[in-house]
C-alpha cells in the first residue's frame, strides 16, 4: 500500500511542475506558445524520444539500463527505409510498407532479446552489455547503409508523418497508445509486478521460483520493440534515417526516466510518471527555442542540471518521509 | 621474492588480452606486411596516448566506485579554459604552467562529481552523465567555444617530437610527440600510488567492500572524493595532450571518447563491480582496441566494419569477465557451504 501511495505522490509532484511550466510559458510568451501549430510540433518531436524513454524506464525499473535504444531505432529505421525504397518500384499496393514495418519491429525485438540475453544469461552488467551492443547495432547500421543517409522514402509511408487525426499528429497517438498499453502491462499484470520484484531484489526473486532470465529478456525485448516503433516514427517524420542520428537522445532518455521517478537502482517508477516527464522536458525545450538568442547548446547545460537537481530533490524528500515514518513508529 | 608461476598467469585476463594482441598483430603482419613497420608502430603508440590516459580515469573510477563517463568533457572544458587563460595573460613560458592551469580547472570539475557522488550516494554513471552534459553546455553554450589556435607554449611543445621515423619502403613517416612521456609519467605515478601507499590500497579496499574498508580504518568518503578530484586532474592532462597533438583546439572532437575507453579497461580485466583492476590490463586493453581501430584497414577490412568489430570485442570481453566473476562467486559459496 505504501508503495502505491509513493508513486501517486511522485505523479502529483510532476503534474504540479508541469502546470507551473505551462503557466510560465503561457504568461511570458503567449503569442508563440498558445498556438495549435506549436503544440503539434511539440508532440511530434517528443513522441520519438518519449517512446525510447519508456523502454529505458522499463529496463531501469528491472534494475538495469538500456543505452542502445537510439541505435536500435536507427537500425530499424534504416532497414525499413531501405526495404521500402527497394520494393516500392516493383509493387503497386501498399502491402510492402506493412511488410517493412513488420520486419522493422521484428528486428527491434531481436535486438532487445539479444540485450536481454547478454544481461541475463551472460550476466554482463546492463550498462556494459548495452554499451557493447550499441556499438554493434550502430556498426551493423553503418554496414547496411554504407555510412550514408537513407532517404527517398515512398510518399505512401511518409504521409503518416504529416497526417492529423482530429488535429493530433499520428506520432503522438502512437505514443499515447504505447504509454497506455505499457502502463497496463507494468501495473496490472503478473509480468509487470515481477519486473518490480527483479529490480528490488534479484536474489529473492530467484528463491521465490520466478524465472529471472525470462523476465529480464522480456523487459529488454519490450524496450527493443518500442525503440523500433520510435525508429519508424522518426523515419516518417524526417523522411530519412542515418546510423548516427540522434546520439544525444541517449542522455535525454535516461534523464526523462529519472525525472519521471524511476530509481536508478531499480524497483521504483511508473510509466505514467515517465510520460509526464517527457511532456515537461519537451515544454522546457520548446520554451527555450522561443528565445532565439539562447544557443541550442544551453539545453545540455539545463538538462544536466535538471537531472542532478531532480536526483537530489527526490533524495531529500524520500529521506524526510523515512524520518517521518520512523517518528510515527 | 615472487616466483614465476605459469598457472597463475593463465588465470589472469591480462594474459589472454596479451595473446590476442600478439595473434592479431601477426595476422595483420601476415596479411599486409606493414604492421611491424617502424612508422606503423610509432603511429600506434601515438594514437595510444590520449585513450590510455583516459583509461586511468576509467580504471580508478571502476575500481573504487563505478563507471565515470565525464572525463572527455572535463578534458575538453579544462583544456579550453587553460588555453583561454594562457592567451589572456599573454604567457609565453613553459608549457608546464598551462598544464597546471588545466589541472586546477579539472580538479574543480572532478570535485563536483565527487561531492555529489559521496554526499548522496547516487550511481556514478547517472551523476557523471549529468555533469558531462553540464560541462558540454558550459563549453559550447556559455563559452561558445570554437576551433582555435594554441598559445605559444603548447605550440612549441607540439612541434618538438621525441622520435621521428621514416619507413624506407613506403616513404611514410611519423613522429612520436613529447606527450608520450607525460603518459608514461602518469602511469608510473599511478602505479606507485596504487601499490605502495595506504591511500592506494584504500582505493581497492573501498571497491571490494565498502563497509569492511570503513571498519578497517579507511576514510571511505575522503578517498572516494579524492579519486574523482584526481580523475578530473588526469582528464585535464589528457585534454591538453589532445590539443597539443592535433596542434589546434577542437572543442567537438572530445565527446564520445568515453565508451571505447571504458570497454578497453573492462577488457583488460577490471571488474565492473569494483575492487579489481590493474594498470597492466588497462594499457593492454587500450592497446587492443587502438589496434583494432587503427589497423583493420591494413588487413583490407573496410572502415565501415570497424564499429561492428569493436562492438563484438566489447561484448565478448565483458561476457568473459562477467562469467569469470560469476563462476568465482559460485565456487566461493560452494566452498563456504562445504565448510558449514
Amino acid at each position: 500500500m505504501i508503495k502505491a501511495k509513493k508513486i501517486d505522490d511522485n505523479i502529483v509532484r510532476l503534474l504540479i511542475i508541469l502546470t507551473a511550466f505551462i503557466m510560465i510559458a503561457c504568461v511570458t510568451r503567449p503569442a508563440n506558445f498558445i498556438q495549435l501549430g506549436n503544440f503539434q510540433t511539440m508532440v511530434k518531436q517528443m513522441s520519438e524520444y518519449g517512446l525510447m524513454a519508456l523502454g529505458v524506464g522499463i529496463c531501469m525499473i528491472s534494475g538495469g539500463i538500456d543505452l542502445s535504444t537510439v541505435y536500435i531505432a536507427n537500425l530499424t529505421g534504416i532497414i525499413a527505409g531501405m526495404m521500402m525504397q527497394n520494393m516500392a518500384a516493383g509493387s503497386n499496393g501498399n502491402g510492402y510498407i506493412y511488410l517493412a514495418i513488420l520486419v522493422a519491429l521484428l528486428v527491434g525485438a531481436i535486438c532487445g532479446i539479444f540485450n536481454g540475453f547478454l544481461v541475463s544469461y551472460l550476466r554482463i552488467p546492463a550498462m556494459l552489455a548495452t554499451l557493447g551492443s550499441y556499438q554493434l547495432f550502430m556498426g551493423i547500421a553503418i554496414v547496411i547503409s554504407h555510412g550514408s543517409t537513407v532517404s527517398g522514402i515512398p510518399e505512401a509511408y511518409t504521409r503518416f508523418g504529416t497526417t492529423l487525426i482530429a488535429q493530433i499528429p499520428v506520432a503522438f497517438i502512437i505514443f499515447l497508445l504505447v504509454t497506455i498499453v505499457l502502463s497496463f502491462i507494468i501495473s496490472k499484470t503478473k509480468f509487470g509486478q515481477r519486473i518490480y520484484l527483479v529490480g528490488t531484489n534479484a536474489q529473492a526473486v530467484k528463491f521465490a521460483g520466478i524465472k529471472y532470465n525470462a523476465i529480464i529478456i522480456r523487459a529488454y525485448m519490450i524496450s527493443g520493440l518500442i525503440s523500433a516503433i520510435a525508429g519508424l516514427v522518426s523515419l516518417a517524420r524526417i523522411n530519412s534515417a542515418k546510423a548516427d542520428f540522434g546520439s544525444s537522445y541517449t542522455m535525454q532518455t535516461i534523464l526523462i526516466a529519472v525525472l519521471g521517478g524511476v530509481h536508478p537502482d531499480g524497483g521504483f517508477g511508473s510509466i505514467p510518471g515517465i510520460a509526464i516527464a517527457v511532456v515537461i522536458l519537451q515544454i522546457l525545450s520548446s520554451y527555450l527555442n522561443m528565445f532565439p538568442n539562447i544557443s541550442n547548446y544551453y539545453r545540455n547545460l539545463i538538462w544536466g542540471f535538471v537531472l542532478i537537481a531532480v536526483l537530489i530533490i527526490n533524495f531529500v524528500i524520500n529521506k524526510r518521509k523515512a524520518a517521518k515514518l520512523r517518528k510515527m513508529s | 621474492m615472487k616466483k614465476f608461476d605459469f598457472k597463475k598467469i593463465l588465470k589472469h585476463t591480462e594474459f589472454y588480452v596479451f595473446v590476442i594482441i600478439i595473434a592479431l598483430s601477426l595476422i595483420i603482419q601476415a596479411r599486409s606486411g606493414l604492421f611491424f613497420a617502424n612508422n606503423n608502430i610509432v603511429d600506434l603508440l601515438r594514437s595510444l596516448i590520449v585513450p590510455s590516459i583516459y583509461a586511468l580515469c576509467a580504471l580508478l573510477a571502476f575500481v573504487s566506485t563505478g563507471p565515470d563517463v565525464s572525463f572527455p568533457l572535463i578534458a575538453a572544458l579544462s583544456a579550453y579554459l587553460a588555453i583561454i587563460v594562457t592567451k589572456a595573460i599573454g604567457y609565453t613560458g613553459s608549457a608546464f604552467l598551462v598544464f597546471i592551469f588545466a589541472i586546477i580547472f579539472g580538479m574543480v570539475m572532478g570535485a563536483l562529481n565527487g561531492w555529489i557522488i559521496v554526499k548522496y550516494k547516487f550511481p556514478s554513471l547517472i551523476v557523471t552523465l549529468g555533469t558531462s552534459s553540464i560541462f558540454n553546455g558550459i563549453l559550447l553554450g556559455a563559452f561558445e567555444a570554437g576551433r582555435m589556435d594554441l598559445p605559444q607554449p603548447l605550440e612549441r611543445l607540439g612541434e618538438t617530437s621525441l622520435l621521428t621515423v621514416k619507413n624506407a619502403r613506403t616513404g611514410l613517416g611519423s613522429s612520436l610527440p613529447m606527450t608520450f612521456l607525460i603518459m608514461i609519467g602518469l602511469y608510473i605515478i599511478t602505479y606507485l600510488v596504487l601499490n605502495y601507499t595506504m591511500v592506494g590500497r584504500g582505493v581497492y579496499a573501498l571497491g571490494g567492500d565498502e563497509i569492511s574498508a570503513e571498519r578497517a580504518g579507511f576514510n571511505v568518503k575522503a578517498i572516494r572524493f579524492g579519486i574523482f578530484v584526481a580523475n578530473g586532474a588526469i582528464a585535464a592532462i589528457a585534454g591538453v595532450c589532445y590539443s597539443v597533438m592535433s596542434m589546434r583546439y577542437l572543442p567537438t572532437e572530445y565527446e564520445g571518447g568515453e565508451m571505447i575507453v571504458i570497454a578497453a579497461v573492462i577488457l583488460g580485466g577490471t571488474r565492473m563491480a569494483g575492487g579489481v583492476g590493474t594498470l597492466k590490463g588497462c594499457i593492454l586493453g587500450t592497446l587492443l582496441l587502438t589496434m583494432v581501430s587503427n589497423s583493420l584497414i591494413l588487413v583490407g577490412i573496410p572502415v565501415s566494419w570497424q564499429r561492428v568489430f569493436i562492438g563484438v570485442i566489447i561484448i565478448i570481453g565483458t561476457a568473459i569477465s562477467a562469467l569469470q566473476s560469476y563462476t568465482a562467486g559460485r565456487i566461493k559459496s560452494k566452498v563456504k557451504k562445504e565448510a558449514a
